[in-house]
């Protein structure tokens, strides 16, 4: 092989991270670093199209108030001119933004798992414990799910609330979740089911563009 | 992969010194205020008097027996004015059958309020740059930009607001004394955070509490220490964009000020109403502020008032130490009380059951004296209530939290001081002249900066220093912020302010 082909190799080689499950590319930093937040109100209907729910069902304050059009309405990014006179985003983010995302993802991911349990599972099912009877589901969680059937569910999550595939780094870290879980929760199965949700939806790439 | 390292407030602050290197001159800078504001903090209340509070129909009203020409001017029959020996202030008395266009009678007696809050009440008085509502609002706060367009409100919090989990609130929406000011140096935990709905808003200071899902604190911790230390980074998304300054926000409230507001248990401790069928907090796990019954045998009618309920979250705000200033004040909603019974002789709504006209004070422009004298009393009350809560704090060295704090009554600007002849209700239009209402035991008590020409009901103004009334001379709206800032014990060392002396209780 000529020395220069060689040299080349080399520096693609190192222009790559690789891990066990294989390489991962890392990506360049963006020069303009230029983001937008979604507002409460279109961060909803991902969230509600990813995770199969009504828009109105995510989240509701004291079962009175729509998380999202209502309760915290301003708070994430909404305006209210006629009563308020707020006819434009807040300028500044709000100190309980980031808080209030973690009550409507806490709410909807919830939701979700509670809904999967009753069947038809939408997002949880490989988790849960098979039927003898066949696709319906058994009402329980498996007591011990495999890292296989939480890594479908971890892809799940990924496609349906960020709409693309998961990388491996991002699939080992949903499953370090379990782990992390498995130590201090009474119920791991369920807390990772709607911790690892709560992650996906709650993440930047989900509340940023 | 790395985040981009959190800066602490202190840090933030100590660096900001160091890059400026001392230039600006400014205690602010330094470590010396930090100490200042831990040992000896002030606390300002503004309260916004929107669409226009005419300083003539609240504390200087005028008799009409000291006026020239009483009846095409904005006077009072000498009958309904109360006054106190020695005192330059006023409080009007009467009943009328209407609020402009609005068939609600009303009575009102401020009289009753203000001879016990004059002992700290100060008005001084300026004269305005604008007419125009949104800018004067804002003008009353910037002293129309008169130190690089940082806010009252943004100072207190720099100065004083250090170690407060939410220094500056605002729970007045839409309106100039809300906006944000223009010096992007201000550190960030003192900017403005504004809150749309003052009852609900303590259930957006928990990640879980209240939550028809219950979730275990420690379980709620490792979801956010895997998302920001482990998902995140492994995503594209964060590795090409990390140094969005959007994304470097998002990821330091989430740090130490998230932590602090739900150390802080605000979620409970600014809970001011209580369990109801329409408010269900026990049926989540929630229950109301230890101070709940406090604030609601003072404010009384917070369920139905968003002013008391503004009021009322104020205090906790300060009493808690989650903020050193926060802003509220009647919004331009119709506000009315249907546990009103109707009365012999009403002929529209019951007496007393317009707690706030439309527009506010701007209502003026259709019943002046009407509109003034039911949103004066008004504030009043705010007033009067929060100074009763603030005096029963204890500072722990034998002052009050009401010792320590300064409530401003910023207005848009004054209104026209002529009437038809002999009118009893009337419209105004917008007027420059005007005078502001300061109540604090920071101020001089009982005194009136400045004066007024009883002929015209116009304002003069006053020596800065001294603050002997100059007729002749009326007072810019720098002047006035500086002297608020000086009431306030903010350092304004290198900000070319004048020296406004005159505003501060020796």
């Amino acid at each position: 092989m000529r020395p220069e082909i060689c040299a080349a190799a080399a520096l693609l080689l190192v222009a790559c991270k690789t891990d066990d499950k294989g390489p991962t590319s890392v990506a360049d930093v963006s020069q303009k670093a230029r983001v937008l937040p979604k507002t409460g109100k279109v961060w909803g209907r991902d969230l509600a199209l990813g995770l199969a729910l009504a828009e109105h069902e995510l989240c509701r304050e004291l079962d009175t108030l729509d998380c999202l059009s209502e309760a915290h309405r301003i708070t994430l990014g909404g305006v209210e001119p006629a009563r308020l006179g707020i006819d434009e985003p807040l300028e500044i983010t709000p100190v309980s933004a980031p808080i209030a995302v973690d009550r409507v993802a806490l709410s909807a991911c919830s939701l979700r798992y509670e809904r999967d349990l009753a069947g038809p599972a939408v997002v949880f099912g490989p988790v849960l414990e098979p039927s003898e009877s066949g696709p319906t589901p058994s009402g329980r969680f498996a007591p011990d799910p495999s890292a296989t059937a939480r890594a479908e569910v971890s892809t799940q999550l990924v496609e349906r609330l960020l709409a693309r595939a998961p990388n491996a780094d991002e699939l080992a870290a949903l499953e370090s979740l379990y782990t992390d879980l498995e130590a201090i929760s009474d119920d791991p199965s369920r807390d990772w089911c709607v911790g690892a949700c709560m992650v996906v939806a709650t993440s930047t790439e989900a509340l940023f563009y | 992969m790395t985040r981009r390292p959190t800066v602490t407030r202190r840090q933030f602050v100590q660096g900001l010194a160091t890059a400026m290197g001392g230039t600006a001159g400014s205690l602010l800078l330094t470590d010396s205020a930090l100490a200042q504001q831990a040992s000896d903090p002030r606390f300002l209340i503004v309260i916004g008097a929107s669409g226009g509070g005419s300083i003539v129909d609240g504390p200087l009203a005028v008799r009409a027996s000291e006026c020239a020409t009483p009846d095409v001017l904005n006077t009072f029959p000498d009958s309904v004015v109360t006054g106190w020996e020695g005192s330059p202030f006023r409080a009007a008395d009467f009943s009328g059958n209407s609020i402009g266009a609005i068939p609600a009678g009303f009575t009102v007696e401020p009289s009753a309020l203000l001879g016990s809050l004059r002992d700290d009440l100060m008005v001084a008085t300026w004269t305005r740059s604008s007419v125009n509502h949104a800018i004067g609002q804002r003008r009353s706060i910037t002293g129309n930009e008169a130190w690089r367009g940082r806010t009252l409100q943004e100072l207190v919090a720099w100065q004083y607001g250090m170690d407060a989990p939410i220094p500056n609130v605002h729970l007045l929406a839409g309106t100039g004394y809300s906006e944000v000011g223009t010096d992007a140096s201000i550190p960030p935990y003192a900017r403005g955070q504004l809150v749309a709905n003052p009852a609900i808003w303590p259930l957006s200071l928990d990640g879980r509490k209240g939550s028809a899902h219950p979730i275990a604190p420690e379980v709620l911790a490792a979801i956010r220490k895997n998302r920001a230390s482990a998902f995140e980074p492994a995503t594209h998304f964060e590795q090409v964009f990390r140094h969005a300054p959007r994304l470097v926000e998002w990821h330091d409230l989430r740090g130490t000020p998230q932590e602090r507001i739900e150390g802080y248990d605000l979620v409970q401790k600014l809970m001011f109403l209580s369990h109801s069928d329409d408010f269900p907090l026990e049926d989540y796990g929630l229950g109301s502020s230890p101070a709940a019954r406090q604030v609601q045998e003072v404010f009384s009618k917070l369920d139905i008032d968003p002013l008391e309920a503004s009021a009322a979250l104020a205090f906790l705000l300060l009493k808690y130490r989650v903020s050193v200033s926060v802003t509220l004040g009647p919004s331009f909603d119709f506000v009315f009380d249907d546990s009103i019974p109707y009365g012999e002789g009403d002929s529209g709504l019951p007496r007393n059951s317009v707690r706030n006209p439309p527009l506010a004070f701007d209502v003026s422009h259709q019943g002046h004296r009407s509109g003034q004298a039911v949103m004066w009393s008004r504030l009043y009350g705010v007033v009067d209530g929060l100074r009763r809560l603030l005096q029963t704090e204890d500072m722990g060295d034998g002052t009050s939290m009401w010792d320590h704090t300064l409530i401003y009554i910023a207005s848009d600007f004054g209104r026209e001081k002529h009437r038809p002849s002999g009118a009893n209700d009337w419209g105004t239009g917008h007027h420059l002249n005007n005078g502001v209402a300061v109540f604090s035991p920071l101020v001089p008590g009982d005194t009136l900066r400045g004066g007024i020409d009883p002929d015209t009901l116009l304002t003069y103004g006053f020596d800065p220093q001294t603050g002997d009334p100059e007729p002749g001379r009326t007072m810019a709206e720098a002047e006035v912020f500086s002297g608020l800032l000086g009431a306030l014990g903010i350092d304004t060392s290198g900000s070319g302010l004048p020296d406004v002396s005159a505003m501060r209780r020796s």
